[in-house]
């Protein structure tokens, strides 16, 4: 049977500049609605009900909406330079899309908020028949030639500047999101972020700005910690976000352990948590603590090397044996091994075992940390700026991540990152080259244990008490989700996974009951159509779409052009 | 006799294990999925076999109720999981084989919380974020028959009873039937028996299917056995259950019963050991112990795989 073609390509010429006008006309209305009441009432989302004064959400609006116009008009006008191409069509067609579902989501939240759709004025429904407007006329476009920015360069100067400038607007939209408490307007503002990148995804600035970190690497690193240094200082010396911060970077370190096991070497592991609570218990174990079972309180340079080196021997004493059997059953005894854990942690309560662990009680009140005579428990005024208790563990932290981040990324660029993909990919092959597949297996699971405990130690000062039920499956299988939903093998994808699962909770309280749900389905909808996860590595991709030849060409096309797998591993 | 004792215990729990253990056998040994779901099947078969029970009026506890409470649970069981296969994990039948299993947590995490939130919303039923009593059915509930010194829960002996009757059943379905023929045909090679004219998504479906069955009949024995049922129970089952798959060798049905029982007896053993590390607390610490060294000394189980490993 043949499929009739509804769209020729000479019907496409022909309804291209029709498509262009509607488009235009959709992004200036959606920005022209901006100025206009989109809810009756001032309780819904950030008040948007005057007239002439438009709330941060409508500016975010009018921006999608002026983008889709101003990108149409300058597929237009700008002619490619040559081989340097922008993606504009591409770009509007992002802006369109973006715009659409972000004004859903408006509209949802007002509906939500308020109670009915009724609720929602007539300014929000031009939004939406803007954005409608907008993305069918972009539909009608005829797509352009993807974007070839990587390859411009602006001269070193503008292009640190332009790095400064993007970690600048990204610290800014961070604490703006983390501001924002209300739940409806935090989702539309990731949303509205979400297109945004996308846009610049399209564009092909993010080539250019690929291109721009790669030649100014140290740069950007340092600009990336700068900007995270920076943050607590927005905070005004409220601790609250500060809170959520730090619980984000211990998730986002110990995921990063994880990456190691199973993004880098391939081994799936199920209980991973038991890794961090054994760094958490071992830290509390050795702590000033009135609860704590040892005798010895050693400093905490040194309880940090013994949690990180027992979680490591635990992972030695669990990797060995197993990592022998195939992938499979490496996962359910690695989950077996993490209710192992836990139950003995509940077990060494003095009456089943011997008393380590005060059983499912825990170890409360340990001491927040002093080093150098810095007590972290303590508000600090630094510039003039009140720091509070938890900004001060995050600047630990940031340590710690950075510690984290160096180690995964030097062993990914070495010969054992080479022979773990190499495993990964086909352990028989790999053998027969000679590479050492057990003893490289074994330094997986040892090194990400390694890595989750030193998190652990840093874990159990900052939340004062340590209990088994902080360590159940769950957490396992959060930490895994933030890898594969982030990018297998990646840092800054499994960075933003980290920070998204973590984040998205804590915002989201009013769907609090139907969290674990959504992770749920987001898990399978996300392995049914981009098992690579957000931001995937290339390899990772072609690992997941053998048979997409369209896919295995461009990547080609792109080592060829750069002289380098990008995205191998590295941001 | 305490010996005797825990050995009658660890059997009847065994003969639980054994049940939900084909489910995970049968899957794995045709597509090489650690069913990760299989354990809420089981859940969903218990609550399934409640909800009949609820349904009927009145609050009888004639035992004429039971083979309705089943075949109730039975149906919920199976349509769940066709249900899954389906939309979970058929479409990833090609996939690295990282997918499905990430997959099958997530369809593990969503029929738990699909349990929790919904369960107790239909009118007249009990709220499922606590443990709900299950109902105890006259003649396989009830006092305890005395053999000497051992006691006998009806409930166990209604487990076992069940065990058996379903391993005849599957022997007569395995060996003697064109589908559990076809089936085992499949397990071997799926190509050469897609060419021999095997529907082999249908195959798949069965063996879904029949786990299921299975687990329902669990679900509904567990409810009698421990008197209460709630959305968490499947979690360590499954993973007890598939302890007892790998440790009698994972593909081989019979290899599933035996390991079921064995893991069972250990549990029941575990709790003679003397001294610090002996004693209820510490029987799942056991169980794992030995699925960890039934990996290391013999991979294959007891009865040996049936599954080649093509990883």
């Amino acid at each position: 049977m043949k499929i009739p073609q509804v769209i020729t390509p000479e019907r496409q010429q022909r309804l291209d500049p029709t498509g262009r006008w509607v488009g235009i006309a959709g992004g200036v209305v959606l920005a022209a609605s901006a100025f206009l009441p989109w809810a009756y009432s001032f309780a819904a989302l950030d008040g948007m009900t005057l007239v002439g004064y438009p709330s941060p959400l409508q500016y975010c609006g009018m921006v999608l909406g002026l983008l889709v116009a101003g990108l149409i008009i300058c597929s237009r006008l700008i002619k490619p330079r040559g081989k340097i191409r922008v993606g504009w069509v591409r770009g509007a067609k992002a802006a369109a899309t973006g715009a659409l579902v972000y004004i859903a989501i408006i509209i949802l939240s007002i509906a939500v908020e308020l109670g009915g759709l009724i609720n929602v004025v007539y300014g929000g429904w031009l939004a939406l028949l803007g954005a409608a407007l907008a993305f069918a006329g972009t539909r009608l476009m005829i797509m352009d030639k993807p974007a070839t920015l990587s390859h411009a360069q602006i001269g070193p100067t503008l292009e640190i500047l332009l790095i400064a400038v993007v970690m600048g607007a990204a610290l800014f939209a961070t604490a703006f999101a983390l501001n924002i408490d209300d739940g409806g307007t935090f989702v539309s503002f990731i949303a509205f972020l979400g297109a945004f990148v996308a846009v610049l995804f399209r564009v092909g600035a993010m080539g250019f700005l690929s291109g721009a970190s790669q030649r100014h690497r140290k740069v950007l690193i340092l600009a990336a910690f700068v900007v995270a240094f920076l943050f607590p200082f927005t905070q005004g010396g409220s601790d609250a976000n500060m809170s959520i911060a730090t619980q984000v970077i211990i998730f986002a370190a110990a995921a990063m352990g994880l990456n190691i096991t199973v993004g880098l070497a391939g081994l799936l592991d199920l209980g991973y948590i038991a890794f961090l609570g054994a760094g958490a218990f071992t830290a509390a174990v050795l702590s000033r603590s009135a609860f704590a079972t040892a005798d010895i309180h050693p400093p905490f340079i040194v309880v940090v090397l013994i949690a990180g080196a027992v979680s490591a021997t635990l992972g030695l004493i669990i990797g060995s044996p197993t990592l022998r059997v195939s992938g499979d059953y490496l996962a359910i005894v690695t989950l077996a091994f993490g209710e192992i854990f836990r139950i003995t942690m509940i077990n060494l309560d003095g009456e089943a075992g011997p008393n380590i662990t005060h059983g499912s009680n825990g170890i409360p009140a340990i001491p927040d940390l002093a080093l150098f005579g810095f007590d972290f428990g303590k508000p600090h005024v630094l510039l003039g700026i009140p720091l509070g208790r938890f900004s001060n563990y995050y600047f630990l932290l940031l340590v710690l991540i950075a510690f984290v981040i160096l180690v995964f990324v030097r062993l990914n660029n070495s010969r054992i990152g080479r022979g773990w993909v190499a495993i990964r990919e086909d352990e028989k092959a790999a053998e027969a080259m000679g590479v050492n597949v057990f003893g490289l297996k074994l330094f997986a699971f040892a090194s990400g244990a390694f890595l989750a405990g030193v998190a652990g130690a840093v874990k159990a000062h900052q939340d004062i008490s340590v209990t088994p039920d902080q360590f159940i499956f769950l957490e396992s299988a959060f930490l895994l989700a933030a890898v594969v939903l982030g990018g297998m093998g990646t840092v800054l994808g499994v960075l933003v996974g980290a920070t998204l699962l973590k984040l998205l909770p804590e915002k989201l309280r009013f769907v609090s009951d139907f969290r674990l749900m959504i992770f749920a389905l987001l898990l399978i909808v996300m392995m049914r159509f981009r098992p690579e996860g957000m931001i995937p590595s290339q390899r990772r991709q072609l690992e997941f779409h053998e048979e997409d030849e369209e896919l295995a060409e461009r990547i080609e096309e792109e080592v060829e052009e750069t002289g380098a797998l990008k995205g191998a591993g590295v941001l | 006799m305490e010996i005797l004792q825990q050995l009658i215990n660890g059997l009847s729990l065994g003969a639980l294990y054994a049940l939900i253990a084909v489910g995970y056998t049968v899957v794995y040994g045709i597509i090489q999925l650690i069913n990760f779901a299989h354990g809420e099947i089981f859940m969903i078969g218990a609550f399934g076999a409640l909800t009949a029970w609820i349904l009927i009026p009145g609050e009888s506890l004639g035992i004429w109720q039971l083979p309705i409470m089943l075949v109730v649970g039975m149906v919920t069981a199976v349509g769940t999981s066709l249900l899954t296969e389906r939309f979970a994990y058929r479409p990833l039948r090609n996939a690295p084989r990282l997918a499905p299993l990430i997959t099958a947590i997530g369809v593990s995490v969503f029929l738990q919380e699909f349990v929790r939130l919904f369960y107790g919303r239909i009118p007249g039923f009990p709220d499922a974020r606590r443990a709900i009593p299950f109902p105890q059915i006259n003649y396989v509930t009830g006092p305890a028959i005395q053999l000497g010194p051992i006691t006998l829960q009806r409930a166990a002996l209604f487990t076992m009873i069940a065990l058996v009757v379903c391993w005849v059943f599957l022997y007569v379905f395995v060996n003697r039937t064109r589908l559990g023929r076809a089936m085992q045909a499949t397990s071997q090679d799926p190509d050469t028996a897609r060419l021999m004219g095997i529907n082999v998504d249908r195959i798949i479906m069965v063996a879904f299917a029949l786990g299921a069955a299975l687990a329902a009949v669990a679900g509904l024995a567990w409810g009698l056995r421990y008197t209460n049922i709630d959305f968490r129970m499947g979690f360590l089952a499954g993973l007890k259950a598939f302890t007892a798959a790998v440790l009698g060798g994972i593909g081989n049905i019979n290899g599933a019963v035996v390991g079921g029982l064995v893991l069972g007896l250990v549990e029941g053993m575990a709790t003679l050991i003397p001294g610090t590390f002996g004693g209820s607390a510490w029987k799942d610490v056991w169980a794992f112990v030995l699925l960890i060294l039934v990996l290391v000394f013999r991979p294959q189980g007891i009865l040996g795989s049936r599954v080649v490993d093509r990883a």
